[in-house]
C-alpha cells in the first residue's frame, strides 16, 4: 500500500534553509555595529575588561578574560553569549535593549564565516576536506556477504497494532534490512522489498540494531523499560545466537559493536557506557563521564574510538584500546538522539533534539559542518515559541551521504557536504529510524506507526572523487 | 513518478480480540479523561513530575496546565517507552502507575482501577490527541458549601465535586478531584473527599479539579453543655455578624474592656502612642456614656491619625531615600512621594482615588509624588514587569498573581493567561533620566509589546483579572487598570483594603496574612468580610468612616481577657488580641511617657520614628533604617511589599534591648517628669498613681499598691526607688503590648 510521498524539489528547499550567505567583513559590517554599541566602552578610550574592538586585531586578542570570539564557532564566543543574555542584568551593553535580530545575526554569521577582516581576505579557517573517497570502504568487503538463509521459524505476539519501528540497520554488503518490531527482529530484502523472516528477542523491544563491517553479525541491543535490558548476537546467515551480554535493569538504549567484533559497548538510563568483551562476555571498562542517560553509542570504522552520547547534549570520543577520553564535542544543548560514523572514519555525525546536525571533522573535534535547524517546523498560524525540531535519527550511507528523520516528519537526504539533496514527507506519523541501502538505492524509514517506507533515491554523483 | 512502497507490519499484527473492552465506550480523550487522571493520581504534582525539572528525566507542567506539552512528553518525546501502542500493557505510564516496575513516586493505583481502565483504553485506541477540542471544564461546584458536626464522633461526610463544561453538559468528578484541609485538628478529608471531624472548632476543607478549587466551610461544634450566651449590645453590622458567628461556634464573647484599657487601646491604635496623663484624666472624669465614640472621632481628626497612616502607606510602599540616581528612589523623590501620601491622608483624600492618581501617574519623580509608586515599589535600576506586577497585585489586591508565573495558580483561581494579561499593564512603563541627575522620569512607551506567554510565547494584551477580554485602551492601558481597580463593583480592591484596615485593628485579618487572599485562604468569617468591603464602597472609601465603625463596634471594645468558652480561638475576633507595639510605635511611646527625645539618622532630632522613613547612603540594597532599637524590635526593612516585613515577635534580644540596653537607661536617669511627678505628689501613694497612669494608663491595683508603697516609704534614697519602680514598669509587657 504505497502512501503519497511529497518530493520537495532541491531548488524549493535551498532558499528556507538559508545559510549560505555573502561574505561578512569586520570592516565594513561589524565596527559600524560595535560603534553604536560597544566601543563607548571597549574601544579605543576605554578598554573595559581589557578589550578593545575598535581593532580587528583588539577583537581578535579579547580581553583580560580571554578571547571574545572563537573563529567559526558563533556557539563558542563570549562575544555572541553576552549579547544574547537573556537575563537582563547581565547582558551587554548594560542597561540598555537587546541589539537588533539583524545585527546580531550578523555578528553570528561573521563570526561563523570565520572573522573575515575586510574585502579580499580569505577565511582564516582550515580549509577541511570533507570529501569523501568510496574506495576508502572498499576494504573489508567479504568475499561472500553474508545473506540469510532458512532462518528458525518466529512466533509473533499477539500486539494490537505494530510496534514504531524504533530501530533498522542495514548490511553494509548486503540487500538486507534489519527492522524492530515486538520482541523480535524482521528482516527484509531491500530490492524485493519483501520480508525474509525474523530473530526473536524474547528479551523485549529492540531498541538498536547494528550490523558488523563485514554484515555477517547482526547486534541487537534493547530490553524491557525499567525492568531488564540487554545486548544480544545473532549470525545473520543462520539466525543463531552468539552471545547475550549484559544483565540491566533498565533497557539497554544505545549500543554498538566494535569493527573487529571484540567488544561492544552499551549504555542506557544509568548514565553508564559498558564495554564489553564479545569473547568473555564479561565487562572490560565503563565509561562514567556522562552525566545523562546515555542515549546513542558508535565505534568508528577503523576501530580506534569510541563515540558515545547523552541526553543532556554531551558528546564524547573515547580511545578503545584504553578506554581514555580524547575529545569531547561541545555543541548541542539537549538530548542527542544519533550518531553514525562515515565509513572512511573521519568524520561523525550527531544529531538532536536541539534540531541540529554536525558532521564533526574528529582528527581535533571542530564542527565542520552544521545544520542548526535541520528539519525546521511547520509553524501553524497563530502558534508563538518553539515547536518540537528535533532530529531522530541520522544515518550514513556508503557514499558518504547522511540521511536524517526530523520530528517535522520529514527525511532529508545531505550530501557529503552538507546540502540537501532531497526530502520525503511521512504524512501521517513520525519518522523515528533510518538507514540507506548498501547499494544507495534506495532508503528506508520506520515510523511511529511501526509503518516501514521504501524510497528509491536518485542517481548521486559522486561528491568526492571517484573510484 | 518512482516507486515508493509504505508497508505497515501488518504481518506482525493480531488484532486483540476486542470482545473484552467495552464496545460502545467511547474513545477516551487525552485532555478529557488522561489529564484529569494525571491530576488526581498526583503525577503532576510540584513534588513529582510536574516540578520544573521533573523527576528521573519525566517531566508534567504542573497540575496540567500545558496539555499539548504534556501530551508530547508522555506520547512522542521517547517514541515506544512511557506509552507501547503495540501492547498498552507494557506501557511505562501505567506500569510505574501501579507498580509493577520500580516507581520513585510508589502504587499510585491498581490494575483493576477505574483510572488504570482509562489510561488502558486511551492507550489502546493508539494514544490519540484529541487537541483542544475536547470540551474544558469551566468550573466546579461542591455538593454543600458548609458542614457542620455537632460532635466528633459524627459519622464522615463526603463532598462530591460537580464540574460543569463548556458544551453546557455536567459531570460528576468526585473521582477525578484532590482534596485537602486547612486544619486537621478540626476536620480531615481523605482523599475520596470524606470529611471527618476531628475536634471544636471552625476550617474549610478543598476540593481541586482542573484549574478550578472550592471550599466547604466546617464547623465543629463544642459540647452545647454549659454554654452560655451573655447580654453584649451591638452597636453596629460588626457586632451582629461577629456574635452571630461566634454563637453558631458555641463561643461567649468576653466582656467590654473597661475605659483605661479603652482608652489606652484607641489611642495607641489611632495616633501611635499613649495617652498622656492628662488625657486619661479628662477621659475618666468624663460622665458622657458617648464617651467613647467622642473619643474616637476626636482622635481622628488628630494629624497624628494622618501621619500614623502617612507611614503605614509609606511603608506598604517601600518608600527609601536614597542618594543613588538610577534607581530613582533619590530623597527628593522620597519626599515628594511621602508628602503627596500625607496630604491625602490630612486631607481624606478617598482610597480610591489616591490609588488611581498613583496608578496613571506619569512625568518627573522628584515634582510627581505618586509617580514614585514606578521606582518605591520595586528598587531596580529598571522597572521589570513581571516583579511590579507581582508586587503591585500583593500590595493593592492581597492576591499573589505571581504564583500563576510558571503554572496557573493551584490554589486559587488564576491562570497563566491572567497572569500575563495583567503583567502587560506595566510592560510600556519606562523611565528615563531627566533634566538633572536625581531625576528619573516616568512615561509610558505605547510601542511596547505585550507580555509573552510562557507556555507558547504568545502576546498576552493587558486584561484585568475575572476578565477573559483584553482592555480597550489608546496605548496606555494604565487608566483603564485604574479605572477596574478602583471600580465599586471590584471586591479584589475593596475587600483588601478593608481587611488591611482591619487588620490593623484586631493584629489579623478576617482573611490571614492579608497579602494572600486566595480560594484556598478563605476569610474566617464570610459575611464580615463581605460586609465590611461593602462598607468601604458606601462609604466612599473613607478610611476614617470604617475605621469610626470598627473602633465603636462591641467587637472591638472586648477585654483580652479570655472565658472558658473562646479560650482556644485565634480567628473569631471573641476577645481582644494581645499585639506588641510595632517597633515605631514603641519607641515613640517610650519616648512619649519619659518626656525625651532620640535622633534617628540625619532626621531632625524630636522626628518621630513613625514619621521617617529610612534613608540610606549608595544603593537601597540595605533598608534598615540604622538604629538598633527599630532594628531589633523589627521595623520593616522595607525590603519586600510581604506583610511579615514587619517582625512582632517578641525575641530574647529585644528584652534584653530594653534591661542593659541604652534606650531606657539613658532616658531614665535624671529624668526630668519623673523628678516632677516626686516633687508634686503628697503621698508616695500619689507619686506610685501618678507613675502608672505615665507608664501604664492605668491606676495601680490594691494589690500592686500593698506591695509597692511599704517598699518605696522603707527605702530611704527616694529618687533611685521611683527610678527604678519606672524602669520596671517600662520594661513590663503590659507595656509593649496594646491589649
Amino acid at each position: 500500500m504505497p502512501l503519497k510521498v511529497v518530493i520537495i524539489s532541491l531548488l524549493a528547499f535551498l532558499p528556507s534553509i538559508g545559510w549560505a550567505s555573502n561574505p561578512i567583513h569586520y570592516q565594513n559590517d561589524i565596527k559600524p555595529i560595535l560603534r553604536r554599541h560597544c566601543l563607548k566602552c571597549h574601544g579605543e578610550d576605554e578598554q573595559k575588561a581589557g578589550l578593545n574592538m575598535q581593532q580587528y586585531q583588539g577583537l581578535m586578542k579579547g580581553g583580560s578574560g580571554g578571547p571574545v570570539v572563537v573563529a567559526g564557532r558563533s556557539s563558542q564566543s563570549l562575544l555572541l553569549e553576552v549579547i544574547t543574555e537573556q537575563d537582563d542584568e547581565a547582558r551587554m551593553p548594560p542597561n540598555k535593549p537587546m541589539l537588533p535580530e539583524e545585527e546580531i545575526k550578523l555578528i553570528r554569521n561573521w563570526i561563523d564565516q570565520g572573522v573575515l577582516e575586510k574585502a579580499g581576505d580569505t577565511s582564516t579557517l582550515e580549509i577541511r576536506d570533507t570529501g569523501f573517497v568510496p574506495s576508502s570502504n572498499a576494504e573489508g568487503k567479504p568475499t561472500h556477504p553474508s545473506m540469510p538463509s532458512q532462518l528458525p521459524k518466529v512466533a509473533s505476539p499477539t500486539t494490537l497494532r505494530p510496534l514504531p519501528i524504533l530501530a533498522m540497520a542495514t548490511s553494509p554488503w548486503a540487500p538486507l534490512l534489519a527492522v524492530a518490531a515486538q520482541e523480535q527482529v524482521q528482516l527484509w530484502h531491500t530490492q524485493h522489498e519483501q520480508a525474509i523472516g525474523g530473530l526473536a528477542f524474547p528479551e523485549g523491544l529492540p531498541q538498536v540494531l547494528r550490523f558488523s563491517r563485514d554484515g555477517a553479525v547482526l547486534m541487537v541491543a534493547g530490553g524491557r523499560p525499567v525492568e531488564s535490558g540487554c545486548v544480544v548476537l545473532f549470525e545473520v546467515s543462520s539466525g543463531k545466537r552468539l552471545v547475550k551480554l549484559g544483565d540491566e535493569l533498565d533497557a539497554v538504549l544505545a549500543g554498538d559493536l566494535s569493527p573487529d567484533q571484540s567488544l561492544v559497548a552499551f549504555g542506557g538510563s544509568s548514565d553508564v557506557v559498558k564495554v564489553f568483551s564479545t569473547s568473555q562476555g564479561q565487562e572490560q571498562y565503563r565509561l562514567t563521564q556522562h552525566s545523562d542517560w546515555i542515549t546513542a553509542i558508535a565505534f568508528s570504522p577503523d576501530g580506534t574510538t569510541l563515540a558515545t552520547a547523552d541526553r543532556a547534549g554531551g558528546l564524547h570520543l573515547w580511545d578503545v584500546t584504553t578506554g581514555g577520553i580524547r575529545l569531547s564535542l561541545l555543541e548541542h544543548e539537549t538530548s542527542i538522539r544519533a550518531l553514525d560514523w562515515r565509513s572512511d572514519s573521519k568524520v561523525l555525525a550527531s544529531a538532536g533534539e536541539d534540531g541540529r546536525v554536525i558532521w564533526w571533522d574528529v582528527k581535533d573535534g571542530w564542527p565542520s559542518i552544521q545544520r542548526n535547524e535541520a528539519h525546521p517546523p511547520d509553524r501553524p498560524e497563530g502558534h508563538y515559541g518553539k515547536l518540537p525540531n528535533g532530529v531522530l535519527a541520522a544515518r550514513f550511507g556508503k557514499q558518504g551521504h547522511l540521511a536524517t528523520a526530523g520530528r517535522n516528519q520529514t527525511i532529508t537526504l545531505w550530501s557529503p557536504v552538507g546540502d540537501p539533496l532531497q526530502s520525503f514527507a511521512l504524512e501521517s506519523a513520525l519518522p523515528i529510524s533510518t538507514a540507506i541501502a548498501h547499494d544507495s538505492s534506495k532508503l528506508m524509514v520506520g515510523g511511529s506507526d511501526g509503518s516501514l517506507t521504501f524510497w528509491p533515491l536518485d542517481e548521486q554523483p559522486n561528491a568526492g572523487r571517484s573510484e | 513518478m518512482k516507486l515508493v512502497r509504505n508497508i505497515l507490519l501488518l504481518s506482525l499484527c493480531f488484532h486483540l480480540d476486542r470482545a473484552g473492552l467495552a464496545e460502545e465506550a467511547p474513545t477516551p480523550s487525552f485532555k478529557g479523561d488522561v489529564m484529569p487522571i494525571l491530576f488526581r493520581a498526583g503525577c503532576n504534582a510540584g513534588t513529582c513530575h510536574g516540578s520544573a525539572r521533573g523527576m528521573d528525566g519525566f517531566r508534567l507542567s504542573l497540575f496540567g496546565y500545558d496539555v499539548q506539552g504534556d501530551y508530547y512528553r508522555i506520547v512522542q518525546e521517547m517514541v515506544g517507552r512511557r506509552i507501547n501502542t503495540a501492547i498498552p500493557e507494557e506501557s511505562l505510564l501505567l506500569r510505574k502507575a501501579i507498580g509493577s516496575v520500580p516507581h520513585t513516586g510508589g502504587t499510585l493505583f491498581s490494575a483493576e482501577s477505574f483510572y488504570y481502565r482509562k489510561l488502558r483504553d486511551w492507550i489502546a485506541a493508539g494514544a490519540p490527541n484529541d487537541g483542544n477540542q475536547t470540551p474544558d471544564a469551566v468550573g466546579i461546584t461542591l455538593s454543600t458549601t458548609q458542614l457542620a458536626f455537632e460532635h466528633t464522633t459524627d459519622p464522615a461526610v463526603r463532598i462530591k465535586v460537580m464540574a460543569p463544561y463548556e458544551d453546557g453538559s455536567q459531570q460528576d468528578v468526585s473521582h477525578l478531584a484532590r482534596f485537602h484541609g486547612n486544619n486537621p485538628s478540626v476536620a480531615t478529608i481523605d482523599e475520596d473527599g470524606w470529611v471527618q471531624a476531628t475536634g471544636a472548632g471552625d476550617t474549610h476543607v478543598f476540593a481541586r479539579f482542573n484549574r478550578f478549587t472550592a471550599g466547604v466551610e466546617t464547623l465543629v461544634l463544642p459540647p452545647d453543655e454549659g454554654f452560655h450566651w451573655p447580654e453584649l449590645s451591638e452597636q453596629n453590622f460588626i457586632d451582629s455578624l461577629v456574635f452571630k458567628r461566634l454563637r453558631q461556634l458555641r463561643m461567649a464573647p468576653s466582656e467590654l474592656c473597661d475605659d483605661e484599657t479603652f482608652l489606652r487601646r484607641i489611642t495607641l491604635d489611632l495616633v501611635a502612642r499613649p495617652p498622656s496623663v492628662e488625657e486619661y484624666r479628662a477621659f475618666m472624669h468624663d460622665g458622657n456614656p458617648e464617651k467613647r465614640a467622642l473619643k474616637i472621632d476626636e482622635l481622628l481628626q488628630e494629624d497624628a491619625f494622618a501621619d500614623y497612616w502617612t507611614s503605614l502607606w509609606s511603608e506598604q510602599l517601600r518608600i527609601i531615600g536614597g542618594n543613588y540616581a538610577p534607581q530613582g528612589t533619590h530623597i527628593k523623590a522620597a519626599h515628594a512621594f511621602n508628602e503627596w501620601i500625607r496630604r491625602q491622608m490630612r486631607s481624606s483624600r478617598p482610597l480610591d482615588e489616591m490609588v488611581h492618581d498613583m496608578i496613571v501617574s506619569s512625568g518627573s519623580n522628584l515634582q510627581n509624588g505618586p509617580v514614585n509608586l514606578y521606582t518605591m515599589l520595586v528598587h531596580a535600576p529598571r522597572l521589570e514587569p513581571k516583579a511590579f506586577a507581582a508586587d503591585f497585585s500583593q500590595v493593592f489586591l492581597g492576591i499573589q498573581i505571581q504564583c500563576a508565573e510558571c503554572h496557573n495558580h493551584p490554589f486559587d483561581r488564576w491562570t497563566m493567561d491572567d497572569y500575563y494579561g495583567f503583567v502587560s499593564f506595566f510592560s510600556g512603563v519606562r523611565r528615563k533620566p531627566g533634566i538633572e541627575t536625581r531625576e528619573q522620569r516616568i512615561y509610558y512607551d505605547t510601542k511596547a509589546g505585550s507580555a509573552r506567554h510562557l507556555v507558547d510565547d504568545r502576546p498576552m494584551p493587558a486584561k484585568v483579572l475575572d476578565a477573559t477580554l483584553p482592555v480597550d485602551h489608546t496605548g496606555d492601558p494604565r487608566r483603564a487598570l485604574a479605572a477596574w481597580l478602583t471600580a465599586p463593583d471590584n471586591e479584589h480592591f475593596a475587600k483588601n483594603m478593608a481587611n488591611r484596615i482591619w487588620a490593623h485593628f484586631f493584629g489579623r485579618g478576617v482573611i490571614e496574612p492579608v497579602d494572600d487572599i486566595r480560594i484556598s485562604n478563605p476569610p474566617s468569617n464570610a459575611p464580615l468580610m463581605k460586609a465590611l468591603s461593602q462598607r468601604l464602597v458606601a462609604v466612599d472609601f473613607d478610611l476614617r468612616s470604617l475605621i469610626r465603625d470598627i473602633c465603636n463596634s462591641s467587637v472591638y471594645q472586648l477585654s483580652s481577657q479570655p472565658n472558658p468558652s473562646n479560650r482556644q480561638d485565634t480567628r473569631q475576633f471573641s476577645h481582644a488580641s494581645l499585639r506588641r507595639l510595632r517597633a515605631d510605635v514603641m519607641i515613640d511611646s517610650f519616648l512619649a511617657v519619659m518626656g525625651t527625645q532620640r535622633r534617628f539618622g540625619s532626621w531632625a532630632a524630636g522626628t518621630k520614628a513613625i514619621d521617617f522613613y529610612p534613608r540610606v547612603g549608595g544603593d537601597t540594597a540595605r533598608g534598615d533604617c540604622g538604629d538598633s532599637f527599630l532594628e531589633t524590635f523589627g521595623r520593616s526593612p522595607r525590603k519586600s511589599v510581604s506583610s511579615t516585613d514587619t517582625q512582632l515577635e517578641p525575641t530574647l534580644s529585644q528584652t534584653l534591648h530594653l534591661m542593659v540596653g541604652d534606650t531606657l537607661e539613658t532616658g531614665l536617669r535624671s529624668n526630668k517628669r519623673l523628678e516632677a511627678i516626686i516633687a508634686h505628689a503628697n503621698s508616695s501613694a500619689e507619686a506610685l498613681e501618678e507613675l502608672f497612669i505615665l507608664a501604664l494608663s492605668r491606676k495601680p491595683t490594691k494589690t500592686e499598691q500593698n506591695a509597692l508603697l511599704p517598699f518605696i516609704e522603707s527605702t530611704p534614697q527616694e529618687k533611685e526607688v521611683y527610678e527604678d519602680l519606672f524602669w520596671s514598669l517600662l520594661n513590663s509587657t503590659e507595656f509593649s503590648f496594646n491589649h
